[in-house]
């Protein structure tokens, strides 16, 4: 600053000691005094000039400008709230929506395992099945297969999850946690805050101790040390802790929450299993994972979990029977994913959602950029005489364009706090929806790097977005701008195709938004078999185990119970819902079908309780639903759906017909409509039904349902939370919900998709909506006097609406034509979330300009109204 | 009288400034007199240009300026050449002996 002050001091006087010296000059050759300094200014030059050179000589002038031009253009942007809100806006929205979707795919992907030590060494191994799963789970045996054989990881372990009720000091509560294998600890390389973590010794024998995370202690003990030794009793087994984690250690699943970790040996008595997982090969229920040898590639250790796994395959093929399961596995493959940020489980699941958000906020911050330019190009065009003025006196090119560069950065400046705070909003918004109800633990925080992604993008929005009008300023002729603002003609050009960009812009994201929208309504309106409305679902949870007989009277009961509840329609239970996850397959035998060799010989199977069918709304269509004295007389009755009798007993009366699976001979009394059990995209599957007592689970392994006669099925939700403690105190209702809740959750992904593509779609609708209006207005005000001219030579309101409205068709028509072609291209990237439409659907893309061309010309209709309204004699007189 | 005054030709004011600068220390409005003077009046130095030169050639290292006393008594920013300043002298001098030279040649050749 006192630098500054210095060198302009310097160069005033300079030049004052000049001027004055031809003055004097003058004056002794006998010019008057006042002449003489007038013809010394004269000679010298424009002084003001001079001294802007000068300036210009000396570098630290750059720092002095820009402050002038940061103060200049604080002045102007407060003068013009309306400009700065709606660019700040625009700002915010495009920057907003990236670094949210962004930040979220970097805590999918990229965020390391915190405290883990070394976690880019960390691998996950899994099985590969094309078409069905890139991460599937493995079994024990496969586990010690991998485990004795890989030389290029070591420390392989394996991890499964539980959720379960447990007491401690006599507070019940439900957690989650992990069963881990012995190496889990070591490979982590994590020392405990408190005691002692698990060591291989815990797990070599099953051994009753436990960890708890840090979040648990200080939640539950207030991290006091005295938890240690403390025990957890959980379904008859007592675990006692042993030792706390590190503070900050998520877990190799860093969105779940977790309070414990228990050795995997003790899994039989914390599940109630009976250690069939751990001999059978092809019970693949665990996540696996190892460390990288030091100086090995991932590469080099897929390749030999690819061979090992290969021997391991041919081995298990041999005695593999039936041949279709057979075929399925030789297509297996083993790989190992990176385990960098854990497991691979939701990235999976979400990766490509998102990757197609990412796509689709690029377009929207593509929008934005052109929309701030548009803002910027008309504010330059309105502005443009006071160019004009600071071009006379004797500003250069570079200066003009650096005083709107500088707007600009200001504005990036702005944009990027409204766009970080839009973000955090965002991804919070984001996360909610992906949990759906469930907590998901994921901090999509936004870290440096999200803040320098914010930053990068909207400097770079900002400076594209001001060096168009910063330029077109230095090409501002001095002397049209001074005596009247004509608009110069490229401005206009480049202004007018930047509204076509937008245009084009917008009607890509209308087709997107479209196409997952009409996705959402087909996949809604797909007969699933089942009727959706008023019906209430919930499962139990329990501290303990019961007996096989306890088992069934509990079952009983609760079904007695859920019956004379208020409203209660029918009330039943089933193994599994339509539209959970799928139905267990088995293999069967059926009479009077002889399957080809390498046939699919199994069906799905589902255990139901009697009033199933009525109480999930699938119509019965021959013969008869399960009843009480189906279960305990000695003929074993089954339900088969209309697929099953369409595969096996086509043309044949399928009533009577013997069915025979897992050793029992049923015999079919009734059919029933297919009903979808995965998904609502996947066909039905060949099912039977057999009743639900058969089975033989525990109570907590039935879903229970009632079919309520109106009103909302929640209301069941506190009676049944009442009564389920009376009938067993160790029980309590779990997940209650309704069976829209079921479909919705599989609807998870479309209803992401739908929601944040129409939102999206909408908001680059207002954009462009905005862009042609802020063109028109401007157009119409520049040309009041030839509008005025036309109105004198008699032509009609309608014909002036006509001419401003021409106008919009004009860049309507490219807009939605390069748009077109942009969506053609882009959407095909999406086909694999489209169901029931095309990528290229025509009543997408239509639907898709005529929403366009309806907002706009709506937009446009305002200027041209007041186009329309111009007074011909006002407009000629006033230029 | 403006026809017998010449401009200057570009590049040459530079080399001009030194070597004026070079008999003495001057101040702009100096350098400009003397330049009038010693040419006989032709040629004519824009005060426009005379005062980013000496600028540019300050901060080029080839002038230092300082600030004393002129013979009018009042403070005036007085240049002189530096060791740099000299030495880049010699070279435009000889580079333009040697312009002026092949000039002249194909003149005479000419007539």
């Amino acid at each position: 600053m006192f630098f500054r002050k210095k060198l302009e001091w310097q160069l005033d006087s300079e030049i004052a000691y000049h001027v004055d010296r031809v003055t004097q000059d003058y004056i002794a050759r006998g010019t008057p005094p006042e002449e003489a300094r007038r013809r010394a200014l004269l000679e010298f030059g424009g002084a003001a000039q001079i001294r802007e050179d000068l300036r210009d000589v000396h570098r630290s002038r750059l720092l002095a400008d820009l402050r002038q031009d940061l103060a200049y253009a604080v002045r102007t942007l407060r003068r013009s709230p309306g400009f700065l809100t709606s660019a700040v806006l625009t700002l915010a929205l495009g920057i907003g929506a990236n670094s949210a979707i962004f930040s979220l795919i970097d805590a999918l992907m990229f965020r390391p395992l915190p405290v883990v030590s070394n976690p880019s060494a960390l691998v996950q191994l899994v099985r590969v099945i094309p078409q069905h799963c890139a991460d599937c789970r493995v079994s024990y045996p496969l586990y010690e297969y991998l485990r004795d054989r890989l030389t290029s990881v070591s420390g392989a372990f394996v991890v499964q999850d539980i959720a379960s009720s447990i007491t401690i000091d006599g507070i019940d509560e439900d957690v989650y946690g992990d069963e881990v294998s012995g190496a889990f600890y070591a490979t982590m390389g994590l020392s405990p805050a408190a005691g002692r973590l698990l060591l291989p010794e815990d797990d070599a024998v099953p051994t009753p101790v436990a960890v708890i995370s840090y979040d648990y202690w200080r939640r539950r003990f207030g991290c006091n040390p005295a938890a240690i030794g403390k025990t957890i009793a959980h379904a008859g087994t007592i675990l006692t802790i042993v030792g706390v984690e590190p503070e900050g250690f998520p877990g190799i699943e860093p969105w779940r929450t977790r309070e414990f970790t228990a050795p995997l040996s003790m899994s039989d008595q914390l599940g109630g299993g009976n250690g069939k997982w751990k001999r059978e090969w092809d019970m693949n229920s665990l996540e696996m994972m190892a460390r990288l040898k030091p100086g090995v590639s991932i590469d080099r250790a897929n390749a030999e979990i690819g061979s090992v796994f290969a021997a391991w395959r041919t081995d298990k093929s041999r005695g593999l029977h039936p041949l279709f399961l057979r075929e399925r596995f030789l297509h297996e493959r083993a790989a190992a994913l990176p385990g960098l940020a854990g497991l691979n489980g939701l990235r999976v699941d979400f990766i490509k959602p998102l990757t197609i958000l990412m796509g689709i906020v690029a377009l929207v911050l593509l929008l934005a950029c052109a929309n701030l330019s548009g803002l910027l190009l008309a504010r330059a065009a309105a502005r443009q005489r006071e160019i004009s003025i600071r071009r006379a006196l004797g500003a250069g090119n570079n200066r003009l364009l650096r005083q709107f560069l500088a707007e600009s950065a200001l504005l990036a400046v702005f944009g990027a706090i409204a766009g970080f705070a839009a973000a955090q909003w965002f991804a919070r918004a984001l996360v909610h929806m992906m949990a759906n109800g469930d907590v998901l633990a994921l901090r999509p925080t936004p870290d440096w790097r999200v803040f320098a992604f914010t930053a990068a993008v909207s400097a770079l929005a900002c400076i594209l977005a001001g060096l168009a009008p910063g330029l077109k300023a230095g090409k501002t002729h001095l002397d049209p701008g001074l005596r009247q603002s004509r608009v110069v003609g490229s401005h206009r050009r480049l202004g007018r195709s930047l509204v076509v960009v937008q245009f084009a812009i917008s009607m890509t994201l209308l087709v997107g938004a479209s196409l997952f929208i009409r996705t959402l309504v087909k996949l809604y309106h797909v007969d699933a078999g089942v009727r959706v409305g008023g019906v209430f679902l919930f499962n139990v949870s329990s501290k303990h185990h019961f007996s096989d007989a306890r088992s069934v009277e509990i079952e009983n009961a609760i079904l007695d119970r859920l019956r004379t509840l208020p409203g209660v329609v029918v009330a039943s239970a089933a193994n599994i819902l339509p539209l959970g996850n799928g139905l267990w397959t088995r293999e069967v035998k059926v009479e009077g079908y002889a399957f080809r060799p390498g046939e699919d010989d199994t069906a799905a199977i589902n255990a139901v309780a009697p009033g199933y069918f009525a109480a999930t709304g699938t119509p019965l269509i021959l013969g008869r639903d399960f009843n009480e004295r189906d279960e305990s007389g000695p003929a074993h009755p089954a339900i088969v759906n209309q697929a099953f009798v369409r595969e096996f007993l086509s043309g044949q009366p399928p009533i009577g017909k013997r069915v025979t699976s897992n050793d029992v001979t049923y015999e079919i009394v009734g059919v029933v409509k297919d009903a979808k059990y995965e998904n609502l995209r996947k066909g039905a599957p060949r099912t039977l039904y057999f009743p639900w007592l058969e089975l033989g689970n525990q109570p907590m392994g039935y879903n229970y349902l009632a079919r309520v006669a109106g009103g909302d099925p929640m209301r069941l939700a506190p009676l049944m939370e009442r009564a389920i403690p009376q009938i067993d105190s160790a029980m309590r209702v779990r997940q209650p919900g309704t069976f829209q809740d079921v479909v919705d959750q599989s609807l998870l992904n479309e209803r992401m998709m739908a929601t944040l593509g129409g939102f999206f779609g909408l908001l680059a609708l207002i954009v462009a909506c905005l862009g042609i209006f802020g063109i028109l207005a401007f157009q119409v005000s520049k040309r009041v006097n030839e509008i005025g001219l036309r109105v004198a030579l008699g032509a009609t309101r309608g014909s002036i609406i006509g001419l401003v409205l021409r106008e919009v068709l004009l860049l309507l028509v490219p807009g939605c034509a390069l748009g077109a072609i942009a969506a053609a291209f882009l959407t095909r990237f999406a086909a694999s979330f489209l169901f029931g439409v095309t990528p290229t659907d025509p009543a997408a893309f239509a639907l898709a300009v005529a929403t366009l061309a309806a907002a706009t010309l709506a937009a446009g209709f305002l200027p041209a109204l007041r186009a329309a309204r111009i007074d011909p004699m006002a407009a000629l007189r006033c230029d | 009288m403006a026809s017998d005054k010449s401009d200057l030709l570009q590049g040459t004011l530079d080399m001009l400034v030194l070597k004026i600068v070079a008999l003495e220390p001057a101040h702009g409005y100096g350098i400009a007199q003397r330049i009038q003077q010693i040419s006989r009046e032709v040629l004519q130095v824009q005060q426009g240009s005379l005062y980013p030169a000496l600028h540019r050639l300050e901060k080029r290292g080839w002038l230092k300026a300082d600030w004393r006393a002129s013979e009018t008594g009042r403070e005036a920013k007085f240049y002189s050449l530096t060791r740099l300043g000299r030495k880049q002298l010699a070279a435009e001098a000889a580079n333009w002996d040697r312009l002026a030279g092949a000039v002249q040649m194909i003149l005479k050749t000419a007539e």
